[in-house]
């Protein structure tokens, strides 16, 4: 057993954390004051945010995880989950677009399913970072159980016709693209009757955006005889839906460690707050009423993080990532906003204020609990895996 | 052309640093890092390959065996290759050790360019480029902001205080550089995962023509008398304002008056 991180890696993270310091955080101190009034999603956040993901594209970092074949690094999926680390625990908002995963927007291998020619339309300019996708599964009456998805493509001529209705997709407003899960056999749904399409912006509507809780940004499309050309299948007819596992399955050290990432960040602030803030005549660290609660989140930080790269190592020895990954999802979202919510105490009412350091990640983790996969589904893949249904 | 980067594996700026009985600093107990100011003097190589086509950049590291990883991570830049000069023998040389050791390293090397950093982080003596330059009876060309090559002739600006001087020599030379004349790259994944492969060159001392008795802390020309960790940082003056600027103003300017920078 070596738990050691490769010295490329190391190598690798080294780098990255230069390009934060030198070319993201002078980018966040731009729109540092807005983000203190606690307005997210500004015009100004998003171009720095674009402009972060241009610079990412071109040091190489945003497409890190893609294979060299399409001018990625074929990066190991340990050295995405530690570049996902180290970009939520430099605290900057600004660092979660210098690397693709766990954001759907970014370009996703699913799109090696293309044909050669549409991968030159579609993907080129998604890896130069000129443009963003993404990916529509959930509807408004098929959620945690996805296979119930009633969005159908039928086919006809050289072409496939999409009906249906997606809810709650990240980026869905903005994307030049969607990959969008639709119905093409009702007899085999899951087992061979759910195929991927990708659909340009533009063929569908988005008649809404949705509020959440966490700024993120998510919408509704609309298909309504929205037609897409034949060779626009994403894979094979009828595998689709294992591609969206997969995808999904795929994508879980990753936000496994953005929650590492994030819990580290929290506990750091929360450590330095409490060595700085006296009350009583002492610091607060000298209370253990402060010191015990981020003392146990320590301990469950390492937990996260051995967790977290034992599933990226699993993924790369192209060992099977099920039940591991659910675990990792369910226990790191779990984790990290307990973590989170004991630091934002250790703050008392600094806590609770937008320009605090911890409001926003409480509410941005709450969300994770429940996107990709509710802690409740990954609990039903461990019981599973248990033998247990 | 063939260009060589001397670099120094040093200990992080940001570790604490200890000092063996020896008054030699405590090389094993903290993170050891590729000295900043030689990243200066790779990049500034680099521009030069990419400018001039067929040009080779060779690292070239005095250390222990450890320093193999310094010596991956200045590879993993864009560098063709590496020498190292390792030898028990030279632990504790000072100054003018090492410059012997470098020279005599060099001393089979065909090369046009010696391009290193102007100090590194641990010692300060700024004195290596300027040794090396006398040890290998070539022209030093120290504290450069700018560098061009023009055939056989490099032409550089000197940080001079109050301004700069323009100088110029035959290749092969030996420059130093300094924080001012570029910023460095990253070093890319493509970059890293090469450096695992490029060829390095050991050698210990006798294959650079020297032996123990002419290096090493017993054989240095400067001996190291005492050693004091610095003084903690005094807290400052906390001058508070009463909102209207005016109270903070004036004490700036009284502190800036009484120092004489007004
Ligand atoms: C901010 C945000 C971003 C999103 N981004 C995307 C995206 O980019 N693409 C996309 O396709 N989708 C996206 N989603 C959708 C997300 O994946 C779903 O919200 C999630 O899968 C849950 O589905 P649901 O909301 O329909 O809840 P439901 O499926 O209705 O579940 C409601 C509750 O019941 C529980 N539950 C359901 N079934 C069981 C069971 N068998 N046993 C025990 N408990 C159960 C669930 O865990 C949950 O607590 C996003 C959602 C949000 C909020």
């Amino acid at each position: 057993m070596d738990f050691a991180i490769p010295e490329e890696l190391t190598a690798l993270r080294d780098s990255f954390a230069r390009f934060l310091e030198r070319e993201v955080r002078p980018l966040e101190a731009g729109v540092a004051p807005e983000l203190a009034r606690g307005e997210a999603g500004t015009p100004a956040q998003r171009e720095a945010a674009a402009e972060v993901r241009r610079r990412a594209c071109r040091e190489g970092f945003y497409t890190a995880h893609m294979p060299e074949s399409v001018g990625g690094w074929g990066l190991s999926a340990l050295g995405v989950a530690l570049l996902v680390e180290d970009a939520a625990r430099s605290g900057l908002t600004l660092a979660g677009a210098a690397v693709g995963p766990p954001n759907p927007a970014a370009p996703s291998p699913l799109l090696l399913g293309l044909p050669p020619a549409l991968r030159d339309r579609y993907l080129a300019p998604l890896m130069a970072g000129a443009t963003t996708m993404c990916f529509a599964l959930t509807e408004p009456e098929a959620g945690s159980d996805a296979a119930a998805i009633r969005t159908t493509a039928r086919r006809d001529g050289d072409s496939w016709v999409l009906d249906g209705r997606k809810h709650y997709i990240t980026n869905g407003a903005r994307a030049d693209l969607a990959v969008v899960f639709a119905v093409t056999d009702p007899e085999r749904r899951a087992r061979g009757g759910i195929t991927a399409f990708v659909v340009p912006r533009g063929a569908y509507a988005v008649p809404r955006t949705q509020a959440v809780i966490d700024d993120s940004d998510i919408a509704e499309l609309v298909f309504d005889g929205t037609r897409v050309p034949a060779d626009h299948v994403v894979g094979e007819v009828g595998q689709g839906f294992r591609q969206a596992m997969g995808f999904l399955d795929a994508g879980r050290a990753a936000i496994g460690a953005h929650c590492l990432g994030t819990a580290e960040w929290c506990l750091d602030q929360a450590v330095a707050h409490a060595r700085s803030r006296t009350a009583f005549g002492r610091p607060l660290a000298a209370f253990q009423g402060v010191s015990f609660p981020l003392a146990e989140s320590k301990a469950e930080i390492e937990a996260m993080r051995w967790l977290t790269y034992h599933l990226a190592w699993q993924v790369d020895r192209g060992g099977p990532a099920t039940p591991d990954s659910s675990i990792v999802k369910l226990f790191d979202t779990d984790r990290a906003y307990q973590i989170a919510d004991r630091c934002l105490q250790v703050f008392g009412g600094q806590g609770l204020l937008a320009e605090g350091p911890i409001e926003a990640r409480l509410r941005h983790l709450r969300v994770l609990r429940v996107v990709e996969g509710a802690s409740e589904v990954h609990k039903l893949v461990i019981a599973r895996a248990l033998g247990l249904a | 052309m063939r260009i060589i980067c001397p670099v120094k594996r040093v200990p992080d700026t940001a570790a604490k640093k200890a000092v063996e009985p020896d008054l030699t600093l405590d090389r094993d107990g903290v993170e050891a890092v590729l000295n900043a100011n030689d990243e200066w003097s790779i990049e500034e190589a680099l521009r030069i390959k990419e400018r001039t086509p067929g040009t080779e950049v060779v690292v070239l590291c005095v250390g222990p065996e450890q320093a193999q990883q310094t010596i991956r991570k200045a590879l993993s830049y864009g560098l063709d290759g590496a020498i190292q000069v390792s030898d028990p023998g030279i632990s504790g040389s000072d100054a003018s050790g090492i410059a012997s050791i470098v020279a005599g390293a060099l001393a089979d090397e065909e090369f046009d360019l010696v391009i290193m950093g102007n100090q590194s982080s641990d010692a300060r003596t700024m004195l290596l480029p300027a040794m090396l330059a006398e040890y290998l009876d070539l022209p030093a060309l120290t504290y450069c902001t700018k560098l061009d090559i023009d055939g056989d002739t490099v032409r550089a600006e000197r940080e001079m205080p109050g301004g700069h001087q323009v100088v110029e020599a035959k290749l092969p030379a030996v420059v130093s550089v300094v924080e001012a004349i570029n910023e460095p790259r990253y070093p890319s994944f493509k970059g890293i995962m090469a450096a695992k492969s490029k060829p390095v060159v050991v050698k210990d001392l006798q294959d650079v023509g020297l032996d123990a008795e002419m290096v090493g802390l017993e054989h240095a020309w400067t001996q190291v008398l005492e050693v004091t960790p610095r003084p903690p940082r005094q807290a400052g003056d906390k001058v508070e304002d009463d909102g209207s600027g005016t109270v903070g103003a004036k004490a700036l300017a009284d502190f800036l008056v009484a120092r004489k920078f007004l």
